[in-house]
């Protein structure tokens, strides 16, 4: 699975690897780069479809978060 | 306007907090936070001082469960910022809003292993919903705000903001009140089509049951909640955090649901063709085997989080959105069908799939802990708060609590942390001081908590505590028992202290009981001070919780009693 987020505070990456490696997923790619001050991040997982499924929607969550903690 | 630098980084914070709606806030001084203590010595915010961290953390949270408002604590850099981790993690997995301010090293020794120094963002990113550290005072204000607004929602939890010293001592402009309100969190509600279909399956539905959860206590959604299992005569079951929400003496009320709720709760939702999920989230507690859980219903799911959809239960229609407006969508809709569907045929039914809650015959002359808890919660005040720690003790409670209202029952569900129930007594007593409040804990995690009887004495908090001392680690005992072939391994807790000099130590009235006859009586003088009180009921040591569904079974593997005896015990009336 690829996915593209969008981060204000570039310490969510710390959280990113967190919840990845608790799914049971592996990280297998990370990029990122500055871009009028949003940390643009593509990041490359594999593990069980399942388990994808909530990481994507735990990622979604915390980046909720990050965009109001960034306000 | 204000002089742009006659303030400090500590002044700001607890301006803020006040402007936020915090009155009270608990916490432990120390090296790195003591410009924010030396700012409270002044300010009109109350500090309770816990004697541990964590009870700082916990009081926060009992704080937060019992209002719906922020709990905030604070600790120093170091040990004192990861004693609060516990708490914190406990507010985390019950959506609960609390804010902790930890002191940090100087800026200038972070990274250098200084003393008291603690990556503590990094150790609580998995324990909050957010951890920063704010390195500029200019960024203070924006950072503090954010944490507030993120505590509070849209679904709970905690934040905790880390403050070097040297930005606490920092000058900065003082505050400008005004300027500087809350954002509201937006009302959000799910989409016209899910609402629709939600609807159609419940127009269709022959058997449905409601499963109530701690996000209709956080969205404040009882009312709803109960106007829709009102107007469906709707059969309805509650997990721990969702307890309070029925309406007191609804005969469709089921009791808890889960490995030890009620049993015509567990079979109802087992046999129910729709179940109506409202803000729960299907813990591993309330589901046993997933795949085995609820397999003939379709589920209509409603959270405000979006993750809880299919995580662990597939969901025909996901109503995202805040609870009470999902309900409120929904209640009018169904209010307008022409043929609005009743189930009150199907909710006596499922009453009757079970019967009275079975309980274990203590021997003749021991104290039975089930007893002691049946007769105190006949006899508490309707309003009353009433927390638990961890245990046996718990689940006696929760599956007997008859709570008005879901912030009256407060328990530690989702990290079941020992030492919960004394500190969130604490903080639901200082947030009501004339209500009662009993914390009913266990003799394992009383004593996890016991520095805290120094807090109650201290602030003069009539927290009543309720002591169900069966001498073990009872709820580990119980599963050494029945699933590890009697192998007593660490649980054995029979050279407990006298729990009722320690309390007089503590200059606090405590009272001892070991006989059923004298149970009714030492309750009406517990309830009736009007001061802190310790109840020692010396229980029968291997009294189980019954029903039990063992980990990973289904309903159909409920026990209701030891492998071998017979369902004789004492039943306990419904
Ligand atoms: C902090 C913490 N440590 C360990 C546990 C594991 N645990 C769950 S219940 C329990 C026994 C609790 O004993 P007690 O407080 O005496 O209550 P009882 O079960 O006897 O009612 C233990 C050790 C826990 N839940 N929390």
């Amino acid at each position: 699975m690829t996915l593209a987020l969008v981060l204000h505070d570039w310490r969510l990456v710390e959280r990113i690897v967190g919840l990845t490696n608790r799914l049971g997923c592996a990280l297998t790619r990370l990029d990122l780069h500055l871009r009028d001050r949003l940390y643009h991040a593509t990041i490359d997982v594999t593990g069980p479809p399942d388990a994808l499924r909530r990481l994507d929607a735990q990622l979604t969550r915390l980046l909720n978060d990050d965009k109001e903690m960034s306000r | 306007m204000p002089d742009p630098a006659d303030s400090t980084g500590s002044q700001l914070i607890l301006d803020i907090l006040s402007d936020e709606g915090v009155d009270v806030v608990f916490g432990y001084p120390g090296g790195a936070i003591m410009p924010l203590y030396d700012a409270l010595h002044r300010h009109s915010i109350r500090h309770i001082l816990t004697r541990h961290e964590q009870a700082a953390s916990f009081a926060a949270g009992g704080y937060a469960r019992a209002t719906g408002r922020v709990g905030v604590c604070m600790a120093t850099s170091g040990p004192g910022a990861t004693n609060l981790i516990t708490g914190l993690l406990d507010a985390q997995m019950d959506s609960v809003p609390v804010v902790a301010i930890t002191g940090q090293v100087r800026t200038p020794l972070m990274g250098t292993d200084a003393f008291q120094e603690a990556d503590v963002t990094s150790i609580a990113a998995a324990a909050t919903k957010r951890s920063v550290c704010v390195r500029d005072v200019t960024d203070l204000e924006r950072a503090l705000r954010a944490a507030f607004r993120v505590a509070r929602g849209p679904r709970p939890g905690p934040v905790l903001v880390d403050v070097p010293q040297d930005v606490l001592k920092a000058a900065c402009p003082r505050f400008n009140a005004f300027a500087a309100r809350p954002i509201a969190v937006a009302n959000e509600r799910p989409g016209d089509a899910a609402l629709s279909e939600a609807v159609e399956l419940i127009r269709r539905a022959e058997r449905p049951v409601a499963i109530v959860g701690g996000g209709a206590r956080s969205a404040n959604a009882t009312q709803m909640f109960r106007e829709l299992c009102a107007l469906l005569e709707l059969p309805h079951t509650a997990t721990i955090n969702g307890l309070g929400c029925a309406a007191p003496h609804d005969p469709r009320f089921l009791g808890m649901l889960g490995m030890h709720g009620w049993k015509a709760a567990n079979l109802a939702v087992n046999s129910a063709d729709l179940v109506l999920a409202l803000g729960m989230r299907f813990d591993d507690r309330v589901t046993g085997r997933p795949d085995k859980f609820a397999r003939n219903a379709v589920v209509v799911h409603a959270d405000i989080d979006a993750s809880e959809f299919n995580k662990v239960i597939p969901v025909r229609v996901a109503l995202r959105g805040d609870l009470r407006h999902t309900l409120a969508h929904l209640l009018q809709r169904l209010a307008e069908l022409e043929h609005r569907p009743r189930f009150s045929g199907w909710a006596a039914q499922a009453k009757a799939l079970g019967g009275p809650l079975p309980a274990d015959r203590t021997p003749q002359g021991e104290l039975s802990a089930t007893e002691v808890l049946d007769a105190f919660f006949a006899v508490a005040p309707d309003d009353a708060i009433v927390t638990t720690d961890v245990g046996q003790h718990q689940m006696w409670a929760a599956q007997r609590a008859r709570a008005s209202h879901p912030r009256n029952f407060l328990t530690s569900a989702g990290l079941g942390a020992m030492g919960f129930g004394v500190p969130a007594a604490m903080g639901a007593q200082l947030a009501f001081p004339e209500r009662t409040v009993v914390a009913i804990v266990g003799d394992g995690g009383f004593q996890m908590s016991l520095p805290e009887l120094a807090t109650i004495k201290r602030y003069a908090l009539p927290v009543k505590i309720l002591l169900v001392d069966n001498r073990r680690l009872g709820m580990v005992r119980q599963w050494q028992e029945l699933f590890y072939e009697r192998r007593y391994s660490a649980t054995d807790l029979s050279d407990n202290p006298d729990f009722v000099t320690i309390a007089r130590g503590y200059d606090l009235r405590a009272e001892r009981i070991d006989d059923a006859g004298e149970i009714r009586d030492a309750l009406e003088r517990f309830l009736v001070a009007r001061e802190p009180r310790l109840l020692h009921c010396a229980c029968f040591p291997a009294e189980n919780v019954w029903p039990l569904i063992p980990p990973g079974a289904t309903v159909a593997d409920a026990m209701e009693c030891r492998p071998g005896e017979n369902l004789e015990s004492e039943a306990i009336p419904a």
